[in-house]
């Protein structure tokens, strides 16, 4: 019995000196960068991207209306396995607030991003609906501008130390024309330990 | 006589019409200023100048844009944000709330620019700060 006394002394000594876990507020974090692409890579890319966007005009409907904006293809070509949507989304919000842009959910490279689209509209013809309540032929908005890009990742090895380049790359394309109304790329540069990874 | 009394009655019962009334509290709402800048950094850097314009869009709106200068003395780590307001002094949330860091070289002097999330936006406030990432 006395010889489990060390054992849990020792994991209470080491549990009380690991770092306890806490929230982090964005607005104030003050905390160690990583050489791997984190929220705050993320957030300045998108803020960049859509203030570049909104000053530009591209996004302002000369008719006065919202545009529709369809999301297409945005490649990882990083080292890390991310999901894109951590910065589209963000440029989706921001265009949404701006009352300048609206995404559409129904049109997508890889179908619709929500399948209740189509699945809402099976519903025509079922006897066990009210069909004054399921969606019209014709209702979908077709999108104007499709939105692509690329996240790309370099690795450099600078004396003793490395230096991981993110590029974020966008288009906004008319897609009546086929034409890149927009184009933005946001470089991101960390330069660290050689010990660290990037992926 | 009698019209005095009246008047009499008449102001008490204002006076307690008005003691009854829901007392409003009084807003103190200062001036914001347009430029912060954090003591830790000023003695760094000077903000050489802070402009501001409205840029129409094509749709007939317009959007708040501003651009600033900072000229550093010594090599400045610093960063800096910029929140919006809306007339009635409301803060309009753009994409995310973190600095954007900076870094400036002995007598260099740097020009940043920022747009308004929404055209709604009619002021603003410019916040400089020292780094403080570790």
């Amino acid at each position: 019995m006395n010889k489990w006394v060390p054992v849990v002394l020792c994991t209470t000594l080491l549990a009380a000196c690991a770092a306890p876990t806490r929230y982090i507020d964005p607005a104030a974090d003050d905390g160690a960068v990583a050489m791997t692409m984190d929220y705050r890579d993320f957030e300045r890319a998108a803020d960049a991207a859509l203030q570049d966007m909104l000053a530009s005009g591209a996004v302002d409907n000369p008719s006065g209306d919202r545009y529709v904006m369809a999301v297409s293809r945005i490649v990882n070509d990083t080292m890390q396995r991310i999901d894109t949507d951590q910065l589209v989304k963000k440029i989706r919000v921001g265009l949404l607030r701006s009352g300048k842009v609206i995404t559409t959910t129904a049109v997508g490279v890889d179908g619709a991003e929500d399948a209740m689209n189509e699945k809402a509209r099976e519903l025509r013809n079922s006897d066990e609906f009210d069909q004054s309540g399921v969606q019209k032929k014709g209702t979908l908005k077709a999108p104007d501008l499709s939105l692509s890009g690329k996240i790309i990742q370099r690795n450099h090895k600078v004396e003793d130390e490395q230096q991981v380049e993110y590029y974020f790359q966008l288009s906004l394309t008319d897609l009546q024309n086929g034409l890149a109304i927009w184009e933005n790329e946001t470089p991101i540069i960390k330069r660290g330990s050689d010990k660290g990874v990037a992926w | 006589m009698s019209r005095m009394m009246q008047l009499t009655v008449l102001i008490l019962i204002t006076g307690l019409l008005g003691a009854c009334a829901p007392i409003q509290p009084e807003r103190e709402v200062g001036a914001r200023d347009d430029l912060r800048v954090d003591p830790d950094v000023q003695g760094f850097i000077t903000v050489t100048e802070l402009l501001e314009q409205r840029a129409d869009m094509p749709g007939g709106g317009d959007l708040l844009k501003i651009q600033f200068a900072v000229q550093a003395y010594q090599d400045t780590l610093m960063e800096w944000a910029v929140t919006w307001f809306d007339a009635q002094g409301m803060v309009v949330p753009g994409v995310g709330e973190g600095y954007r860091p900076a870094r400036l070289l002995p007598n260099q002097t740097r020009f940043f620019t920022a747009t308004a999330p929404h055209q709604k936006v009619v002021s603003y406030q410019l916040h400089l700060r020292e780094d403080r990432e570790p």
